[in-house]
């Protein structure tokens, strides 16, 4: 964590150096003071805006992470399905997300509907990708074991199959995070009634408050940066096995077996 | 010290699992050639033979994993020949899933058929406790040393409750102190749980340790080479390894298997192939 706020400070000085040296003047590239500053005095305002352009990028992110896992498990299922959506998936992605704006404006309005779309277009690609390839990937021996023990399907899907691929999983959840905010602000620039901080920079640019565009980019980027986190600290308590020896209390059942060992009789159940 | 060359017609009442006739192709390769076996309730046979000889297809036979070409496996008298979940199953490579405890790796087999419950959880923490375990109850797996990891392994297939466990070269990739110690705790379990064990492995010391008999296999095509009962009085300890009658075995079995090896398929003198 430490060093997220090194990084971070480091680009900051690197910034300031950069314009002492250049001496680029202020409306074109404004020190870093001046972005904070601009945030800083605009709190309420910048408050507001922060918020729409979250709230589209968690609730379009939540939908594309979502779709993304329920069409990975069918499609890893269902090899007809598998076989015929595998081609319009890559397509989804050759489609200039721009391009998809517009036609979304015109069907859903220009509500939050659109923006989520958005959102959710670019996020559960990668989230599909990953899925797929983890499922795909499961130990054969693993799975062989589980129907030497007498698994159902289902079961051995869930207890095998599905938890082998949470790696995966959360890989195409970092990705989608990173750009999740990406769509939110193209979703704000075709698609807005409301404004959020990528209509503000548009409009900013418009009036020359450079300023106010480097604020407002300051922002997305926490925005991106935070959502990676979180992701991050999702992770960390979704797979305990990777960080830690032993279960901890939150995580499935723990057993304490009474202190001494029974006598062998004591077992006949297990014959 | 008695070596009977072959014995395959034990008391039909008390055949735990017999082998009838197993005949398995992959593609032109005759991997089983007319293989016959019959194992005892409560017997410890082992399975011995070079890479290739097919033990490792009349065990994925047995399971039920493999569909075999033609013959029976009879599971106390009935049909179990592509039929998984019948018998125990372990592998060299232990399987834990990483995302679960040692606990849960144990009732594996509970939670995979109908949901494990608190009595099965129980159940599995009493086994795991009285065969030294129980202090890794909440551990994962990558806690824990290769041994212990195959000791959990042992313990989920017992926990299962087939009362015959099929065991693949289980410590093959585990050093020899380790190994040795594992043959001992195995032998514990098998003694006081009552179960039939087909143990695989190319180990000779090994399979002589463990057995009550030993099966030896011979490959091109595979086939039983020879069955040797094992006469060392049990409990086996340590020191039964450098004993005279287990010299004088592992004699007997390092020239059926040398003798094969040279002689490319055609049987060694001295040694009797089961028609």
């Amino acid at each position: 964590m430490l060093l997220w706020v090194v990084a971070i400070a480091l680009i900051f000085v690197a910034w300031q150096v950069l314009l002492k040296l250049t001496g680029i003047p202020a409306y074109v590239i404004p020190s870093p003071g001046a972005a904070l500053a601009q945030i800083h005095d605009n709190a309420e305002l910048m408050r507001e805006l922060t918020w729409q352009t979250v709230s589209e990028t968690f609730y379009g992110y939540i939908v594309g992470a979502v779709v993304g896992f329920l069409l990975a498990v069918l499609m890893a299922q269902m090899p007809i399905v598998h076989r015929l959506l595998y081609p319009a998936l890559i397509t989804s992605q050759a489609v200039p997300i721009v391009a998809i704006a517009a036609p979304l404006v015109i069907v859903f309005g220009f509500g939050l509907t659109p923006k989520l779309i958005i959102v959710a277009w670019i996020v559960f690609f990668p989230v599909v990708v990953n899925v797929l390839d983890g499922l795909a990937s499961v130990d054969q021996d693993q799975v062989n074991l589980a129907r030497l023990l007498g698994g159902t399907r289902l079961r051995t899907f869930l207890i095998v199959r599905l938890p082998a691929c949470i790696g995966p999983l959360f890989s195409g959840l970092k990705i989608g995070a990173s750009y999740a905010v990406t769509g939110a602000v193209i979703g704000e620039w075709t698609a807005s009634s409301r404004i959020g901080l990528g209509t503000f920079l548009l409009s900013a640019n418009a009036q020359m408050n450079t300023a106010g565009v480097y604020g407002a980019m300051l922002l997305l980027t926490a925005i991106g940066i935070g959502s990676f986190l979180l992701v991050l600290v999702a992770e960390h308590f979704a797979t305990p096995w990777r960080t830690r020896m032993t279960a901890p209390a939150w995580f499935g059942r723990r057993v304490t077996p009474s202190a001494p060992p029974p006598d062998p009789p004591a077992r006949e159940g297990l014959k | 010290m008695t070596i009977a060359a072959t014995d395959n017609a034990p008391d039909r009442a008390a055949v735990k699992l017999s082998v009838k006739h197993l005949t398995h192709h992959f593609g032109v390769f005759k991997a089983l050639a007319d293989v016959s076996l019959d194992i005892r309730p409560r017997e410890f046979v082992c399975i011995l033979g070079a890479s290739g000889c097919g033990k490792s297809t009349l065990f994925n036979a047995v399971s039920g994993l493999l569909k075999v070409g033609s013959g029976h496996i009879l599971l106390d008298g009935r049909d179990i020949a592509g039929k998984p979940g019948e018998v125990g199953y372990m592998l060299q490579k232990d399987l834990l899933l990483p995302w679960r405890t040692v606990l849960g790796n144990i009732t594996l087999g509970a939670s995979l058929t109908r949901g494990a419950t608190n009595d099965d959880r129980a159940q599995a923490a009493d086994l795991a406790v009285h065969y030294g375990l129980g202090d890794f109850l909440n551990h994962f797996p990558h806690a824990l040393s290769g041994g212990m990891r195959q000791r959990v392994a042992l313990m989920r297939t017992i926990a299962a409750g087939r009362d015959l466990m099929l065991l693949d070269e289980p410590f093959g990739a585990l050093d020899s102190q380790t190994r040795i110690g594992m043959q001992q705790w195995l032998l514990q379990i098998w003694r006081e749980l009552n179960r039939t064990v087909m143990f695989v492995t190319h180990d000779v010391d090994e399979a002589i340790f463990l057995g009550d008999r030993v099966v030896i296999m011979l490959p091109k095509p595979g086939r039983i080479g020879s069955i040797l009962h094992v006469e060392l009085p049990r409990p086996r300890a340590m020191d039964c390894l450098t004993s005279p009658a287990f010299v004088e075995t592992k004699r007997r079995i390092m020239e059926m298997l040398y003798s094969q090896a040279t002689l490319h398929g055609v049987p060694g003198p001295g040694l009797q192939v089961p028609a």
